[in-house]
């Protein structure tokens, strides 16, 4: 047993638990900022100390646990959106009614649970580690007390969210059965074809295929990111779904034969391909900003999915650069959202009219994050397409090139609308709009690491290369 | 590695775009002069490299070489050669041009003036990059600016500006997906894994099978040529063209088409020649489509910009037929022929931009006898005009009579119809110019003043350079000679013995 | 065990639980639905009984029978309704749910039937079944049931901040 392997984990539980305590013991009950300022320094930290984590590639608990560069690499991502999301709520948890320091130790709490759900080796402490997440995400969606749409996304979210898990535990539970374990490793040698392992694939396939909104899974996505605080959104849309893709990646590749196994290759194919179309097509007619997203995420779960269609190193560097970039272009259009909906208290995507004459600042982010979503040279957006594109190319199989790029361009048409009410027309007022420094940090951020990544994505690119290695 | 030339011209637009970042935006005058200041050292590097360009020595020269990705193998190389220097001049002549074309903008001039440098650096960063991952970064990074430009400045008149700037993006786009696949196939077909590159001179010493090749070749075809304005994919250009503003037709119709050309021949002649040869017959077939079919449509519109824009589309079929005869001389005047219809139709755009700016009109039967009231300009309509048909003593004269040499050897019937379509020039040309500059004097225009002071630069660098590309016709055939040459000579070795193309033609 | 005996001991549990089950959704009023809910959690405990995991058993009582039962009667009686008539409706998609709940079966049990679900792990003494559950929990399941733990208390909180807050807000 090596307690070392967990430590990150540790130290992100006790810094959630330190700031439930502490929300307890600050005298003024609504004064959050320096609890919210508290968890970002906490993340800081934490972040910190996994860089010195890689190389490190052991297990322990009889392999439930397993601690390799992946999972740091994963852990890493979480810890940056979580303080991403910190980052962006400062300013917005002024407008929650109620309990607002308790917010942020609930934002640690979930990256806790996707921590959990990198490291874990083994089905069961996948599942918990996914509830842990998805329970904190119930009430982190609902958490603007008193207004109908955020309850209501809360209580889809739960019931949506509750079945998609039984469907999962299903799933797991027949593969223990044919199995016997639970430890993911182990699974490989023991599955081979048969009726059962079947039903647990396509159960698991679905279980997973909600977490990462994949089509047909998806349709709990735009209703829920639209309800929930936008904050929370936009973690919803990055952090969770990395987490899906975390745990997605490793149980097919690692547990599941593809020899005498199910070929679910082939279902990963399809529901790439169907995701990537449908994502973007239904994009095009939706006005409202965080609609869009939601949307523009489920096609950017199809691209992350053509990453896995190639079961390589290739292709899971591909998934971990490409999650990466996602993280930081798509916080920093929720950032803008954020400011925005505050500002204006609009999420219609008309009334960014003249954003770039009244904020260009936050329309220039906004257009460059989009963009990089798009896959838009130079932005890294475009060098993570890149990755994931040519490792199945190098497969021999061409049509998801053509389909991604493709529905890529056919993006940017949505996405340029944006763009369009945002440049083109002049602002209904003249009125300058205030950026507090908390967004303004996390938006000039988004915006250089999108450029950086693009135009020198060799770091970055690296460490993906070393931990995409340490699953193969 | 010497003195970084290019990178230096390179970055000038850039740097000038984040130094106007910080300029306030009232300060018009200031914004204006920094984009030229920053243009004019662009130019005057490329006028350096043009001319200390050392022949004897031949292929890529100023080279700068700086590992970039190493895991992906891409590197940032820069250097140029006897293709890229003509497209680097006409860049950075267009550019520098384009920027006086757009001194009268009032609408927002800072936004526009970055943008517009950013995207003169994209379309120079294609010309120079020996990388192709950093031409494919570079090709791309011109969309968007390009579609903001479009939509804020440009104008509507019979599609809107939204129309005509999404129309031109998702075009340029759809092509690009095409081709990205392509180069990636390329990439990855080259080499096996550990030694792969993106550098083109490398990829074009790699070996591929037939089939690939005329697979990979199909797919640069389409991405190239919906750049190129090839038909039947060109319709993005006469409605991208007149929803543009000035500056970005000129730019556009000038350089950025020409990536398709340039890119056709960089990529797909040297890396790909039997897909080359596969496809030839098509293009040229398509290539004489684009120039009758383009000069007919040319000859029934009444929007000066509608007219330009067919009449470009028209002769980008000579130069895809120049390209797809395969031999030295087609290519040598496919080359020379962009750089001779970019400056010619560079100067057209400003020319008509400026009359549109007085006039707000571009529509033919409204105007009339302009050159009673604008002299000056009515001479730079003149030379354009003139070029444009081919005028002997001009600049595109001796580029359209190499490629029919250089074709007529390959597909004499379809070298005949293309030379026919010249005729169609002249007609539709000459009427459209007919109609605009002379005739009586029409007093509605008497208030406008004639071009003066920096609305004069356009004229005065694209007008000489139309004349003295005309009388030393050596100093354009010379250089490209020189970089098609070796080139063409290696792929023809490639093709072997079966050197004799498109035989049914 | 004698077979008959454990077959209709078996198939008696298996239809008490499926059958109350339906009568959870079928149910018009949610107090006799809660009720079900709870007698199939029994069938099921009866269920773990015959396969020998006594411990797993009680739990499904104490846990299941007994706990979440009650919360859910005495969630049901701070709705503070009067008339418990219609308070388990149905919906209009309840005929396309029931094909496809229907399909999703026939498929499962063709699968499960298709399988060849050989016994894995060894049998044990059922006093050192607790032991060894406790021993597993504690150790190697112990990142488990630790974050376990942390959402029980996460769920606390978020319970108290929807709770309360939207009495408050």
């Amino acid at each position: 047993m090596n307690m070392s392997l967990l430590s990150t984990e540790i130290l992100t539980a006790v810094l959630a638990c330190g700031l439930l305590i502490l929300c307890l013991l600050s005298p003024n009950k609504e004064k959050h900022r320096g609890i919210g300022y508290a968890t970002l320094f906490g993340l800081l930290a934490i972040l910190v100390t996994t860089f010195f984590q890689y190389g490190i590639n052991e297990t322990t608990f009889h392999e439930l646990w397993i601690h390799d560069d992946y999972s740091v690499f994963m852990k890493e991502l979480f810890l940056v959106a979580a303080i991403l999301v910190t980052l962006s709520s400062i300013d917005f948890v002024d407008t929650l009614p109620r309990f607002r320091s308790e917010y942020y130790s609930l934002i640690v709490f979930a990256a806790l649970g996707m921590m959990v759900m990198a490291s874990a080796n083994d089905l069961v402490t996948i599942y918990v580690g996914m509830e842990l997440m998805t329970i904190t995400f119930f009430v982190l969606v609902a958490y603007v007390l008193g207004n109908g749409r955020s309850s209501e996304a809360g209580v889809k979210y739960l019931l949506l969210g509750a079945a998609s898990s039984a469907v999962l535990l299903f799933g797991m539970s027949l593969l223990y059965g044919l199995t016997g374990t639970t430890v993911i490793p182990e699974m490989m040698a023991k599955l081979h074809w048969s009726p059962a392992l079947v039903i647990a694939v396509v159960t698991l396939i679905a279980g997973f295929g909600f977490k990462i909104s994949a089509v047909p899974f998806h349709m709990w996505s735009p209703d829920i990111y639209e309800g929930a605080p936008t904050p929370i959104t936009g973690y919803l849309a990055v952090a969770s779904k990395a987490a899906g893709f975390a745990v997605l990646v490793r149980v097919f590749i690692d547990g599941l034969p593809l020899q005498n196994g199910v070929d679910w290759l082939t279902v990963m194919s399809v529901l790439a391909g169907i995701t990537m179309v449908i994502g973007n097509v239904v994009a095009i007619p939706q006005t409202n900003i965080k609609r869009m997203l939601a949307y523009s995420s489920v096609a950017q779960a199809g691209y992350l999915l053509v990453g896995l269609m190639s079961a390589d190193a290739a292709g899971v560097k591909g998934i971990l650069f490409y999650a990466m970039l996602y993280v930081v272009a798509n916080m920093g259009a929720f950032a803008v959202a954020i400011v925005v909906a505050k500002e204006l208290g609009t999420e219609e995507i008309p009334d960014y009219a003249g954003l770039a004459i009244r904020q260009p600042l936050l329309a220039s982010v906004m257009t460059i994050s989009l963009l990089s979503l798009a896959g838009i040279p130079p932005l890294a957006g475009f060098v993570g397409k890149l990755y994931l594109f040519s490792a199945i190319m190098d497969k021999g199989v061409l049509w998801p090139a053509f389909v991604g790029f493709v529905m890529s361009m056919v993006s940017v048409y949505y996405y340029l609308n944006v763009a369009l009410y945002m440049w083109r027309d002049e602002p209904k007022d003249n009125r300058p709009i205030h950026v507090p420094g908390a967004i303004k940090f996390t938006v000039l951020f988004a915006m250089v690491a999108t450029v950086f990544f693009g135009i020198y994505p060799g770091p970055l690119a690296e460490v993906a290369t070393m931990a995409a290695k340490s699953l193969f | 590695m010497g003195f970084p030339l290019l990178t230096i011209a390179l970055l000038a637009p850039i740097i000038g775009a984040l130094v106007l970042v910080f300029i306030p935006k009232d300060e018009h005058k200031i914004v204006k002069a920094i984009s030229a200041f920053v243009m004019a050292i662009s130019l005057g590097l490329t006028l350096v490299a043009y001319f200390g360009y050392d022949f004897a020595k031949g292929g890529m020269q100023f080279t700068e070489d700086i590992v970039w990705v190493k895991e992906l193998g891409v590197t940032y190389a820069m250097g140029v050669d006897g293709i890229s220097l003509p497209m680097l001049l006409l860049t950075n002549l267009i550019g520098f041009s384009a920027v006086f074309a757009s001194w009268n903008v009032e609408k927002r001039p800072k936004t526009f003036f970055i943008l517009l440098l950013l995207l003169i650096a994209g379309v120079m960063g294609t010309f120079i990059a020996r990388d192709l991952f950093i031409f494919f970064l570079f090709y791309e990074v011109v969309v968007i600016p390009l579609y903001i430009m479009v939509i804020i400045w440009g104008s509507s008149k019979r599609v809107t500006k939204e129309y005509a700037g999404m129309k031109l993006t998702i075009y340029l786009l759809i092509g690009s997906a095409f081709l990205l696949v392509g180069l990636i196939a390329i990439y990855l077909n080259a080499y096996p894994v550990g030694q792969r590159t993106f550098m083109i001179d490398k990829l074009a010493a790699a070996s591929y099978s037939e089939p690939f090749q005329i697979f990979a070749f199909a797919l640069l075809a389409v991405g190239f040529g919906s750049l190129l304005s090839m038909f039947p994919f060109h319709s993005w250009s006469p409605d991208g063209y007149a929803g543009a503003p000035t500056a970005v037709s000129m730019i556009h119709a000038g350089v950025l088409k020409k990536i398709g050309g340039y890119g056709l021949i960089r990529v797909g002649l040297l890396a790909l020649p039997l897909g080359a040869k596969f496809w030839a017959p098509v293009i040229a077939f398509l290539a004489v489509c684009n120039v009758a079919y383009a000069a007919m449509i040319a000859l029934a519109q009444k929007d000066l910009k509608y007219v330009i824009g067919y009449s470009s589309v028209s002769h980008m079929g000579y130069v895809l037929i120049g390209l797809a005869a395969l031999n030295v001389i087609g290519i040598n005047g496919a080359v020379a022929n962009m750089f001779a219809h970019g400056v010619m139709s560079a100067l057209f755009f400003s020319m008509i931009g400026y009359v549109y700016e007085k006039t707000h009109t571009r529509y033919i039967p409204d105007l009339g006898g302009l050159a009673h009231q604008m002299p000056r300009v009515a001479i730079g309509f003149m030379m354009a005009g003139m070029a444009s048909l081919g005028l002997p003593g001009l600049v595109s004269f001796i580029p359209e009579f190499t490629i029919f040499v250089g074709s007529f050897a390959v597909y004499p019937t379809m070298a005949i119809i293309a030379i026919a379509g010249i005729i169609i020039t002249a007609l539709y040309t000459l009427r459209a110019l007919a109609n605009v500059l002379f005739g009586p004097r029409r007093p509605e225009f008497d208030h406008y003043p004639d071009a003066k002071g920096p609305e004069m630069v356009p004229l005065l660098v694209l007008g000489s350079v139309l004349v003295l590309g005309g009388i030393f016709p050596h100093l354009i055939l010379d250089m490209v000679n020189s970089g098609v040459e070796p080139l063409v000579s290696a792929m023809m070795a490639k093709l072997g013995a079966a050197a004799t193309i498109g035989g049914g033609f | 065990m004698n077979d008959f005996i454990f077959a209709a001991a078996f198939y008696g549990l298996a239809g008490m639980t499926i059958l109350s089950a339906a009568g959870v959704v079928f149910l018009k009023d949610i107090v006799h639905s809660a009720l079900m809910l709870a007698l199939s959690f029994i069938g099921v405990a009866g269920l773990y009984v015959l396969l020998n995991a006594d411990f797993l058993a009680a739990v499904q009582i104490l846990v299941y029978g007994g706990a979440v039962a009650i919360l859910i009667a005495f969630g049901v009686m701070l709705t503070r309704r009067r008339n418990m008539k219609e308070s388990n409706p149905n919906n209009r998609w309840v005929i396309y749910a029931s094909f496809v709940s229907a399909a999703f079966f026939a498929i499962c049990g063709w699968a499960l039937m298709g399988t060849d679900f050989k016994p894995v792990g060894q049998q044990v003494n059922p006093e050192a079944a607790v032991e060894g559950l406790a021993s597993l929990l504690l150790g190697d399941y112990v990142v488990a049931f630790e974050s376990a733990a942390v959402l029980l208390l996460v769920a606390l909180v978020g319970a108290i901040i929807l709770a309360k807050g939207a009495k408050e807000a």
